[in-house]
């Protein structure tokens, strides 16, 4: 009995302490993810050659390594260039933002990308053919469609950053799995029970998302006219 | 005395409250060739379906020589491999090259070697004046051309009876005539054949009995003379009236 | 310690001492790709199964590889990979067993352990369920009419399955996932987390050894790079081979 209670009130801490850390880590690193993104995909859409390919090597790079060793140029190699944030745990958080970003700007990049390029190009004739610029048609009738295609796909990518701040872990970051880490390691059964409730949390943040926010999202655009996500 | 090669007995079938078929019977002899007409959802491409099973009906009978589909007992993939389809949209195995979609059937359900297959698929596509073209992917054939290789697809299997679900609709009109053509040279050679179409010149040429079909039920049957001279219901007339509008009266034969 | 000229920039980063480490990352390479072909694999094989299951199987066989796909991916591959590999050490198993494999010069050098066993069937179990939504979204695109044509000249519904569907939905998956090929190897790093030898460890270790951290990390990264560029390369060539007009 009492050690029924235990369990649960380290299950409480763990709960407190990393699941805050994790949604702030995810839902920043998303929304610096967004800005860059956006901008790069803007940039190989729109922008002059040079720009470009700027941005395609940029999707390259950031694609192509490891969430992992990201982590380890900025929360080791880097760290640094966090000091400003003070502490040691505020730096690591902050290191750990740099490369769950920077990795998700080059995604959803190409998500956007995508989306822009998947606009009927009678779009942009009719609107030109009221009057418009090729700025204007661009900034009101291309990019709001563009977004809205988009909705699916980022549902996807907060899954994938949610999944993977986990990693954030190995560099010192107090989120989910680091508490678990911290508090049961070395008692392996209490380890993987608590393990296996992190992953249903996990999957309590992420399946309904992807399933029900993506899906709904899927209909209704069909249902706009805008025949997004597969 | 001619045997009975498909016996369609009281045929019923609804989808949801639809009902699609209502109570539809008929016979079709050995060599005898069929064409079934009506307006576009009245149940035809249905009874086809029904005939061999891909659509099994509620109520009513389908024997193929005397043999009841219906029958728990009867191996519904073996019986099926007697009765040919060709479809509207050709519906060809997209990752095999013609000469392997023609193969594929006598190989792999009727147990013939690569080598044998291969031979009976030769010979088909020459029935379809398509041995030239075996090593072409369906995607690299025109429609015609498609088509022509649905029907050796079913010929290859020595059916008892073949099923044409509007065969040429899909097709432009250019190339309705080759694929008409070959049916007329299978009909002739003795195939047993349903024909669901509104190619009047070809029912003219070779159907035994033609049947009207709308909303599901047969409202008449008889010879191509029957139709073209003196069709009795009013239904039948205002239906004939508008295909001749449609595609010209079928004075000509379109014989070779 | 502020670089100003690329000549300090170089000294900084002494890439001359690449050389005392770099016997090491070739070893967790071969570690890295070890864990990715077996995962690679592994994932393969099940996500087809899974994907049959979820797309042919009936009611109860569908619910289960549903499952099973959503829960996988629903769930951080390192809460998998930490879970599986405790297991051995919560149900009190024999830890003990291990193989000692032969480096391509013959040392016998490369050790497999239970950890790293369970760490590569974690990677393709994982893997599985990621291909096979790929596998799934490639077998719905197969036309009905296809479906209806094999039952018609009489194929069994696993003839069906095995010449029609199959041979047309992998070959349409590729490119598709070609993406789980290339993600793959990123994420077998996460076998870092609970010991295993790869590419990675070895790296930091490295790191640690020389304070080189920024050279050494950043040559990780171009490894990566390399093969996946490569993995890439060689995937898009067997699609060209395999490609058929029309699909
Ligand atoms: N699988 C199905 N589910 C529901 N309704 C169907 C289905 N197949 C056909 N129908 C309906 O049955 C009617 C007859 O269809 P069909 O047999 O295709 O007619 P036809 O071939 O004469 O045009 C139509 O109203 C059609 O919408
Ligand atoms: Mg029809």
């Amino acid at each position: 009995m009492q050690e029924a209670i235990g369990l649960l009130d380290i299950l409480l801490l763990i709960m407190i302490r990393g699941l805050s850390t994790t949604l702030a880590l995810t839902l920043i690193s998303l929304l610096f993810g967004f800005l860059i993104g956006t901008g790069l995909a803007l940039m190989r859409v729109y922008g002059p050659i040079e720009l470009q390919w700027v941005s395609i090597g940029y999707e390259k790079i950031f694609r192509g390594i490891p969430l992992l060793v990201l982590l380890f140029i900025f929360g080791a190699a880097l760290l640094g260039l966090f000091t400003w944030a003070g502490s040691l745990t505020n730096a690591v958080f902050v290191a750990a933002v740099f490369a769950l970003a920077l990795r998700s700007a080059a995604y959803q990049s190409e998500l956007f990308r995508g989306s822009i390029m998947s606009i009927d190009p009678g779009q942009m004739m009719a609107a030109q053919s009221v009057g418009m610029n090729q700025y204007q048609a661009t900034w009101h009738i291309i990019l709001p469609q563009a977004l809205r295609l988009s909705l699916p796909g980022w549902t996807n990518e907060y899954a994938v950053v949610i999944k993977d701040s986990s990693l954030a872990s190995a560099i010192g970051v107090a989120e989910l799995i680091y508490q678990a880490q911290a508090f049961t390691l070395d008692y392996p059964a209490l380890f993987l029970g608590i393990i296996l409730v992190i992953a249903i949390i996990y999957f309590a943040f992420t399946y309904p998302v992807t399933k029900y926010v993506g899906e709904s999202m899927t209909t209704k655009l069909r249902e706009l006219g805008l025949g997004g996500g597969k | 005395m001619m045997t009975k090669v498909i016996e369609v007995k009281d045929v019923w079938k609804a989808y949801d409250t639809l009902e699609v078929l209502k109570g539809i019977s008929f016979d079709v002899f050995e060599g005898e060739v069929k064409v079934v007409f009506g307006p576009s959802g009245s149940g035809k491409s249905t009874l086809l379906r029904v005939i061999n099973m891909l659509t099994p009906p509620d109520k009513g009978e389908v024997l193929l020589r005397g043999q009841s589909l219906m029958d728990p007992q009867a191996d519904l993939t073996k019986l099926r491999a007697h009765i040919g389809f060709v479809f509207q949209n050709f519906n060809l195995f997209a990752h095999l090259k013609a000469i392997d979609n023609v193969s594929i059937g006598p190989h792999l359900v009727l147990g013939k070697t690569k080598e044998e297959a291969h031979d009976i698929a030769f010979k088909a596509l020459e029935k379809v004046r398509m041995n030239d073209w075996g090593h072409h992917y369906p995607a690299q054939l025109s429609g015609g051309q498609q088509q022509r290789i649905g029907i050796a697809r079913s010929l290859a299997m020595n059916p008892d009876v073949i099923l044409f679900d509007e065969p040429t609709s899909a097709l432009d009109p250019e190339l309705i005539g080759e694929v008409l053509q070959v049916m007329l040279d299978i009909a002739k050679e003795g195939t047993t054949m349903i024909v669901v179409t509104h190619e009047l010149g070809f029912a003219r040429a070779v159907a035994d009995e033609m049947i009207f079909m709308d909303h599901g039920v047969i409202v008449e049957t008889g010879t191509p003379q029957h139709f073209f001279q003196n069709p009795k219901s009013e239904r039948a007339i205002d239906f004939l009236h508008k295909l001749e509008v449609l595609y010209g009266q079928a004075e000509t034969d379109i014989e070779s | 310690m502020r670089p100003t000229s690329p000549n300090q920039l170089i000294g900084m980063l002494q890439i001359n001492r690449i050389v005392e480490y770099l016997p090491d990352l070739w070893n967790g390479l071969s570690m890295t790709m070890g864990l990715y072909l077996f995962a690679l694999f592994l994932g393969l094989g099940l996500g087809i199964v899974l994907a049959i299951g979820r797309h042919y199987g009936g009611p109860i066989v569908s619910r289960i590889s549903t499952a099973y796909i959503e829960f996988m991916r629903g769930t951080p591959l390192l809460a998998q990979i930490l879970a599986i590999t405790t297991l051995p050490l919560a149900l009190n198993l024999d830890t003990s067993w291990r193989i000692i494999l032969q480096d391509i010069f013959g040392t016998p050098r490369i050790t497999v352990d239970i950890t790293i066993l369970l760490c590569a069937i974690t990677l393709g179990l994982n893997s599985g369920a990621y291909q096979a939504e790929y596998f799934r979204g490639s077998m719905a695109s197969i036309s009905g009419g296809q479906t209806l044509a094999a039952k018609s000249i009489g194929m069994t519904k696993r003839q069906e399955i095995r010449h029609i569907a199959l041979p047309q939905s992998l070959r349409r998956a590729i490119p598709a996932w070609s993406n789980e090929a290339v993600y793959l190897p990123k994420y077998t790093t996460v076998a870092y987390f609970v010991g295993v030898p790869d590419l990675f460890s070895a790296a930091k270790l490295a790191a640690g050894r020389t304070f080189q951290s920024l050279t050494v990390y950043s040559l990780v990264a171009v490894i990566f790079l390399v093969l996946i560029t490569a993995i890439s390369w060689i995937l898009s060539r067997i699609y060209n081979r395999v490609k058929i007009p029309g699909i």
